[in-house]
């Protein structure tokens, strides 16, 4: 029975050597030809309102103007957590899988080798940090199509009553002499410093005011998590710090850098936060204000919709005041989630079509109707009674909204400084050890260029 | 058994696990250590060699330091703590009671839910506003918040053992059903007490079930991703970071050479394991023992 | 389920029909089932929660997590399979059933002759036993490039079947070990006895050994159902929509605005009725593969 032996082996050995001759040829689909211009154009998105307004722009062209193109758009939903772990493996493999990538101003420098830059985009339609943040050493890489920034999110019956009750009034010049070491009285969120924050916040605390009639003045979100990064940003930026100083320099040792350090930590060692929120992100800081435990979060502009939405959240519809994030001078994070055409895909020239099709403001406006945020001012003003916050992305943006830098590496960073920080904003960690960690991260993450070519 | 026999019957037996190793095991491994040897990140679209940079990397970051340990106590606690409440629970269903039938199939429910779900199930239970167990907890009075600093990795630590005692006490109750009664009943009937037949006579006999049942175990505990991930995202800071979360963060921002660099340190962390537990748990072979 | 697999070996010496051996029991233990219950209910309680979860309506569910006046509501399984959430589920609940059976199948194809050419006929010793089982060891993440090329290079991206190998992979260390265990543990003389009689090594192993081996079996299929349905990252990275599976779909749930509790947990719920109904049909593969146990062995 050798012979069965002998033969079996001879089997697997000529089965392996198939396998990995197969293999070798892969990796090499190259950019080459731009393909037909019609055809099936395939193209990733994540779900939630995003995915949900883009199928209807999707289906509305299907059914019109793609029947003219010859083009029919086939979207893939992938999860939120994991599209972009997907799309690193895809762009990592060269794959053609898909014709259009969904990407992002934190993003779009990382993805740049796999990007083919668009052709002939409108500038004027968009606000213009969303157009910037998506470009690459002078080239436009994707299109903006949604935009987000945060927002103070307040109890409109409770701050007003605030503003306005004498005896809440009184202890709240109290609570504010204790807490922030002055005497404040409530003044407007619109003009609110970091101390009328934390004052405020404190006296919506139980723990500090036992009058108070949520549990927590406040939500923090203070989670190990990239986006987290984003939103302490706004401290940061309301300090007049920022990630480099003008000479491109780390700058994360900085007295901005502390303050910001100093009101996240103040908000979760007093307590005027839930110890929870070192694990909180969106859904945490939506439950917080929807359970009517929380008086005011500084929250995403997705979120308010939910908020205001009598079925989904009955506690705060109606009653959702919307306010620029606070600090001596208001700053919001801004940036854009975006589509662009895959350099490896076969069927670019159709891909450039739909592109072009998604920047008018026709197609926006569905958009927008359809739950999108889009990042063009002029359809946002248009559409103010769709969802009110329109009116505040319309008007606030362009004063207040400001890019982290577009470096190579920016993703990276955003992550680093949450894993760095995070201990620090809830008291694990001290605040100059957690700093001076992030600075010496920053500084090797800035200085890393984009690759070989 | 005649030895000449079965000498083709051997490979022929064995063809098909070789030709499955052969295409779909092979060729992935070798790719990613070569990605591991590799200078390659999403910026980087043409890999160049690296040599041994990426591992170099990686012994030298105190985070990943920082995961082995947390890690390693984290697979230790919870496979002791599953082993030795998988067994105790194994016990106390042996023996018919009323009810067992549907009880046992309660017990090993959460087995079946998906990690990946169990975590987002736990992140509503577990929500300070709007989740049942603070809610249960405040209406007894208790007030602990359970993600707070101190409280978390306990709570990570039991949320782990809620989810996979059923394993650990479903492997063990079907060892015990395959003992041989009169053995261990002959034990009880001569008047060794209930905790002496237990020790003396059962667990020595499920001494290769307790090895199996550890082992795979303790191995899926140290990949431990989705509920952790779901909850915390490895934080406050990097303090509950395990080396899945690790590798995947840096896979995640397309540093995949480094990411490949840390699994295969990972691996070879418990690679010594292998051969200690297979020999207890499966002994020589049958064939080895018969030469 | 549960009984399914753990009815073990020890029934294999009791003789076709007649009922399992009932130890004596003087009295009917209650004070078990109270415990056992207590139990059940704490280690359950993230199902129970999604279970009721699931017949709330959103408004409810956003603030407070206890709530005497009941408002229930089927929005959230009407959801999954009307289109309400643009996602298919009926779908993606058959993706996972293919994919889970058919690892299944082949983990047992490959792993049973293989544990027996191991074990009984000496057959790459305990280094193939040893290799296999090292698999397990490395991070699921380490494999996302290669797979991703691999598949997509064998025109299997996206497909029932390139899930179905992934895990095949990802649950042969379990099959093995857990095989190789068992088959140890059966008496060789009875193999010795039907090879005198003239049976070859295939007859030995499909008429002798298989039966006997049923109990074991039938733990490997449902470990190997659970662990192939409870998978997330492989899918994540092969599948795109075609063969997307219902853990990827859930995690459609979770967005850029929020986590639709009620939905996902209406999806958990159903997502668990699968593995319960395939424990029960191997149950009765198990008394048929026992009956035939007894009959010839």
């Amino acid at each position: 029975m050798g012979g069965t032996s002998r033969l079996v082996r001879a089997v697997s050995a000529v089965v392996l050597a198939a396998a990995l001759g197969a293999l070798a040829a892969c990796g090499s689909s190259g950019s080459g030809s731009q393909g037909s211009g019609t055809g099936t154009v395939k193209m990733v998105l994540w779900p939630g309102p995003e995915g949900d307004a883009m199928a209807k722009v999707v289906s509305a062209y299907n059914a019109g103007q793609g029947k003219t193109d010859k083009i029919h758009i086939d979207m893939t939903l992938l999860s939120r957590s994991d599209t972009f772990s997907k799309e690193a493996t895809l762009m990592a493999t060269k794959s053609s899988e898909f014709d259009v990538y969904f990407t992002a101003s934190y993003l779009v420098a990382q993805h740049a080798p796999y990007l083919q830059p668009l052709q002939g985009l409108d500038a004027s339609r968009y606000f213009p940090s969303a157009v910037q943040s998506l470009q690459v050493e002078g080239k436009q890489y994707a299109l903006p199509l949604d935009i987000s920034n945060n927002f103070l999110y307040y109890r409109t019956d409770l701050i007003n009553k605030l503003r306005t009750d004498p005896t809440w009034q009184a202890s709240y010049a109290r609570i504010s002499q204790q807490l922030v070491g002055q005497s404040l009285t409530p003044k407007d969120p619109a003009d609110w410093t970091w101390n009328d924050f934390i004052a405020t916040a404190a006296f919506f605390t139980k723990k500090e005011n036992p009058q108070s009639p949520t549990t927590y003045g406040t939500a923090l979100q203070a989670k190990n998590l990239l986006f987290n990064t984003m939103i302490w940003d706004d401290v940061l930026w309301s300090f007049g710090g920022g990630w480099l100083d003008s000479s491109g320099k780390p700058a994360l040792d900085s007295t901005a850098a502390h303050q910001a350090m100093q009101v996240y930590n103040t908000i979760y060692t007093k307590a005027l936060t839930s110890p929870d929120s070192s694990q909180a992100e969106f859904p945490e800081t939506q439950a917080a204000m929807t359970s009517g435990n929380a008086a005011m979060a500084i929250q995403w502009s997705a979120g308010y919709a939910d908020l205001n939405n009598p079925t989904k959240s009955p506690t705060t519809a109606g009653k959702v005041g919307v306010a620029p994030v606070p600090g001596d001078k208001h700053q919001t994070h801004v940036h854009a989630l975006a589509v662009a055409i895959n350099n490896y895909g076969k069927n670019r020239s159709a891909a450039q079509k739909w592109i072009s099709y998604l920047e008018t403001p026709q197609a926006m406006t569905l958009y927008a109707k359809s739950g999108g945020i889009p990042a063009q001012p002029g359809v946002l003003s248009s559409l103010t009674s769709v969802n009110p916050v329109y009116t505040f992305i319309a008007r606030d943006l362009s004063a207040d909204g400001f890019s982290e830098p577009a470096l190579p590496k920016t993703y990276d960073i955003y992550s680093a400084l949450a894993q760095d920080l995070s201990g620090a904003w809830v008291g694990q960690q001290s605040i100059d050890a957690a700093l001076k960690k992030a600075d010496s991260d920053l500084g090797t993450l800035a200085a890393q260029k984009s690759g070989n070519k | 058994m005649p030895r000449n026999h079965t000498r083709g019957a051997r490979w022929i037996l064995s063809a098909p696990l070789l030709v499955f190793v052969a295409v779909a095991v092979i060729y992935p491994i070798v790719y990613g250590v070569r990605t591991a040897l590799q200078n390659r990140t999403l910026l980087d679209p043409d890999a160049s060699w690296a040599g041994a940079a990426n591992f170099l990397t990686t012994v030298k970051d105190s985070g990943f330091w920082h995961a082995v340990w947390f890690t390693i106590l984290f697979t230790a606690i919870v496979t002791c703590v599953e082993l030795v409440l998988g067994f105790c629970l194994a016990l106390l269903v042996d023996k018919y009671f009323p009810g067992k039938k549907p009880l046992l199939s309660a017990l090993i429910l959460p087995i079946m839910i998906a990690p990946a779900l169990m975590g987002v199930m736990f992140r509503l239970l577990l929500n300070e506003n709007i989740g049942a167990v603070p809610a249960l907890l405040h209406d007894a009075g208790i007030h602990i918040t359970l993600f707070s600093n101190g409280a978390v990795v306990p709570l990570l630590i039991v949320l782990d053992i809620v989810q996979w005692t059923p394993f650990t006490f479903l492997l063990f109750y079907a060892g015990l059903q395959a003992l041989p009664r009169d053995t261990y009943e002959a034990a009880a009937v001569d008047g060794a007490g209930f905790a002496r037949t237990v020790r003396s006579v059962v667990l020595p006999m499920m001494a290769p079930v307790v090895f199996i049942t550890g082992f795979l175990r303790a191995i899926d505990a140290f990949r431990t991703f989705d509920v952790i991930y779901v909850l915390t995202g490895g934080g406050p800071g990097d303090q509950t970071t395990t080396m899945s979360i690790y590798i995947y963060k840096l896979f995640a921002t397309g540093n995949f050479g480094t990411a490949s660099a840390a699994a295969v340190l990972a691996a070879l962390i418990v690679l010594p394991l292998v051969p200690v537990v297979t020999r207890r748990a499966v002994g020589g072979t049958t064939a080895e023992a018969a030469r | 389920m549960t009984e399914a697999v753990l009815t073990t070996p020890a029934q294999t010496s009791v003789p076709a029909g007649l009922p399992p051996r009932r130890r004596s029991e003087p009295r009917r233990a209650w004070w078990k089932t109270a415990l056992v219950t207590v139990i059940a209910i704490l280690i359950n309680l993230p199902m129970l929660n999604a279970i009721y979860t699931s017949f709330r309506p959103d408004g409810d569910i956003s603030r407070a997590p206890l709530s005497l006046h009941l408002h229930l509501t089927l929005g959230h399984y009407r959801n999954l399979f009307n289109g309400g959430s643009g996602y298919d589920f009926s779908r993606y609940f058959l993706n996972s059933v293919l994919i889970s059976l058919g690892a299944v199948v082949l983990v047992l194809v490959l792993t049973i002759p293989a544990g027996y050419a191991i074990v009984r006929l000496g057959f790459g010793g305990r280094y193939l036993l040893r290799g296999v089982t090292a698999l397990r060891l490395v991070p699921a993440i380490f494999f996302a490039i290669p797979f991703f090329l691999l598949y997509n290079s064998l025109g299997l991206y996206d497909t029932v079947p390139s899930l179905i190998l992934a895990n095949t992979f990802l649950n042969l260390p379990l099959g093995l070990l857990v095989l190789a265990g068992a088959l140890r543990d059966l008496p060789v003389e009875i193999e010795e006895a039907a090879i005198m009689d003239g049976c070859g090594v295939y007859r030995t192993l499909r008429s002798v050994v298989l039966p006997l081996l049923a109990p074991a079996l039938v733990a490997v299929a449902v470990l190997v159902f659970l662990f192939s349905w409870s998978d997330y990252l492989f899918a994540v990275i092969l599948s795109s929509s075609n063969a997307t599976p219902v853990t990827v779909g859930a995690a459609n749930f979770v967005t850029s605005t929020g986590i639709r509790w009620g939905d996902i947990s209406a999806a958990t719920v159903l997502s668990v009725l699968p593995p319960l109904c395939f424990a029960v049909f191997a149950q009765r593969a198990l008394v048929s593969g026992l009956s035939a146990g007894a009959v010839k062995g």
